[in-house]
């Protein structure tokens, strides 16, 4: 199937700036793909240009096979949720949500009756049609932006990390409902955000971004267990990482420590140089027990997480991260040893 | 220190924050409490304390069809700069404050300029450059005169408003599919309103009240400052400061209606949809 948006080389210079260099990425009809990176990464440049408030310097934006780089976002089949919504404050809810369809000259019944479907779609009761936006809560205005977005009814609908304001705990109600309607819709999603753990709940895939450049695109479960190179491991989530020189016979030395580690038997780069375990793949041995790759420290914190305990541990001056469900045996200030299969670790380009 | 002490401290300085306050207000307001004093005297001159009220200069000015003529002109040239500043001002402070372009920090600064310059200096300087131009001052030359001076400062009222308000709502409109015309009627004017609404006030106070630029430019057709300076030159009457007395009346009522206004209009955006 051919896909619905697709970025060719995509090139974006600010004077001498290389804001985004050769952007290439394919998104299909019905997929909710998240393009995260750090703050800097060129992901605001990247979402302006694909709704049309911005141009490429070079390369090619395609919808559906068609060249869009110069048309202009109002005259585009898609639309943005905004990371500050952009609701219009002197607008009642019913008005912004309508406001789309307004500008099209659908007749004010028809307006009305899309707008009391989407507040029901929304779990927005009838009465918030009159209500005013600062009337709203911070999720209900949330639910306002979406709403009037579908009433766009938007081939692609962008959004521009618009749950960053929220608390935690709407945050993470929320990441389920927008996927809920994405499945429900069937509509095409495309996220930016900076956070890892948004971009893992929701999308089907992933894009990293890291100073202008895609540096991998997968499925969460790929990017998650399989990251390219050190920075996507590190982006992902708390990792242990250990610079590490590969010898002739394979194995590989610690240069920091010179200590010994078995390799990995399958290496995602054969010139990596980080090695690197995530603290839920490292053990604490009890007494007799061997594995692949053994290292005596102290446990020197521990730190509940709710169902899980993170531990630190030091090893010859360095802090290990030991991740375990529930509560390990030994207390902080005890001599453990800490151990991972060879092939639980992964050996990465730094 | 005790807390006592502490509390006692803070409430001398309390009283003395509110003595000052009030102090101020007295220097600020005495003048024009004194003019109205003096509209109520009997006496054609100005003695105190004077040995009878009256109101008959009242009376007077409101029936002096001479007086007339000048509240006439005021009030056209008030008008007129009124409209033509807050629709140069809405467009420069859009300039000012939202668009970037080439020249606009060096339009931000050059715009304040005409503020700062001596007005009486300006309205001869316009005089002689109307002269070298061969036009008759009157009351289209003193709008002209006015707009220099009063635009700027509208400028930067209703730019205050545009910083106030988030550019995004502008770019949410428009990729919602509005026209770059629809966006501005839709979103940026109802936003700007209340900048807008206030702008035009001071527009018509600053107009209203000028001297310095009015003598030198409006020519025969002569308002009610000038009139006011020119009988208190040469033939003073009572009627001055009555008719002093009554400009500040009405221009009270007119900021007391627009704070009233503007309330009401905040408290329409607090339940806005739900008069509907």
């Amino acid at each position: 199937m051919a896909p619905i948006l697709e970025l060719v080389d995509v090139h974006k210079m600010f004077g001498d700036f290389v804001a985004l260099e050769r952007i290439n990425l394919e998104i299909h009809d019905g997929e909710f793909v998240t393009i995260v990176g750090p703050s800097g990464s060129g992901k605001t440049t990247l979402i302006r240009m694909l709704v049309g408030m911005d141009q490429p310097t070079t390369g090619n934006i395609l919808l559906r096979g068609e060249r869009i780089n110069e048309i202009h976002a109002n005259q585009r089949p898609t639309c943005m949720v905004f990371q500050s919504l952009a609701l219009f404050p002197h607008r009642s809810v019913g008005e912004n949500i309508e406001f789309p369809l307004k500008i099209r000259a659908v007749p004010k019944a028809s307006r009305r009756a899309r707008a009391m479907e989407l507040l029901k779609q929304l779990h927005l009761p009838e009465s918030f049609y009159h209500k005013g936006i600062h009337q709203c809560s911070g999720g209900e205005r949330q639910r306002v932006a979406l709403a009037r977005a579908l009433a766009f009814d938007p081939e692609i609908l962008f959004f521009d990390e618009p749950l960053s304001a929220l608390d935690y705990r709407l945050r993470k109600t929320l990441e389920k409902e927008l996927k809920a309607i994405q499945r429900s819709t069937g509509k095409t999603f495309v996220y930016i955000t900076h956070s890892i753990e948004e971009a893992m709940v929701m999308s089907d895939r992933i894009a990293i971004l890291r100073s202008g450049r895609m540096v991998q695109v997968g499925t969460p479960d790929e990017i998650y267990h399989r990251p390219r190179d050190a920075f996507v491991a590190q982006f992902m989530g708390e990792i242990n990482r250990f610079s590490v020189q590969k010898a002739s016979d394979g194995t590989l030395t610690d240069t920091d420590t010179g200590v010994r580690y078995q390799a990995p038997t399958r290496v995602a780069d054969a010139d990596g140089t980080a090695l690197m375990i995530r603290p839920e793949q490292i053990r604490l041995l009890p007494e007799g027990e061997h594995m692949d790759n053994v290292l005596s420290g102290v446990l020197t914190q521990s730190y509940s997480l709710g169902s899980r305990t993170q531990y630190q541990v030091s090893v010859d001056g360095r802090t290990v991260l030991v991740e375990l469900l529930g509560r390990a045996n030994a207390g902080v200030g005890d001599a453990v040893r800490i151990g991972w299969p060879a092939d639980s670790a992964m050996l990465l380009k730094a | 220190m005790s807390l006592q002490s502490i509390n006692r401290a803070e409430r001398r300085n309390r009283r003395l924050m509110k003595l000052w306050a009030g102090v101020i207000l007295v220097f600020l307001y005495l003048p024009i409490i004194a003019v109205f004093i003096a509209s109520f005297s009997n006496l054609r001159f100005f003695v105190f304390p004077f040995q009878e009220w009256s109101i008959r200069w009242y009376r007077a000015v409101l029936s002096s069809l001479e007086i007339q003529q000048y509240l006439q002109n005021s009030l056209l040239v008030a008008g007129a700069v009124t409209i033509i500043s807050v629709i140069l001002a809405v467009f420069g402070a859009l300039a000012f404050a939202r668009y970037p372009w080439r020249g606009r920090g060096v339009y931000q600064r050059v715009l304040l300029l005409p503020i700062f310059f001596p007005q009486a200096v300006l309205g001869l300087a316009i005089l002689m450059w109307l002269s070298w131009l061969g036009i008759t001052p009157g009351w289209k030359t003193a709008v002209f005169a006015h707009l220099v001076w009063i635009v700027p400062i509208v400028t930067l009222i209703i730019s205050i408003r545009i910083y106030g308000f988030d550019p995004s709502l502008e770019e949410a409109a428009y990729d919602l599919g509005a026209s770059r015309r629809q966006v501005f009627l839709d979103v940026t004017l109802p936003l700007l309103w209340p900048g807008i609404f206030s702008g035009a006030l001071f527009a018509f106070l600053l107009s209203w009240g000028n001297f310095p630029l009015s003598v030198y430019t409006s020519g025969v057709d002569q308002t009610v400052p000038e009139w006011m300076y020119s009988r208190m030159v040469a033939g003073y009457t009572p009627q001055v400061p009555a008719l002093g007395a009554l400009t500040v009346i009405v221009a009270i009522f007119l900021l007391f209606g627009a704070y009233a206004l503007s309330r009401w209009w905040q408290r329409r955006q607090a339940r806005n949809g739900n008069d509907q």
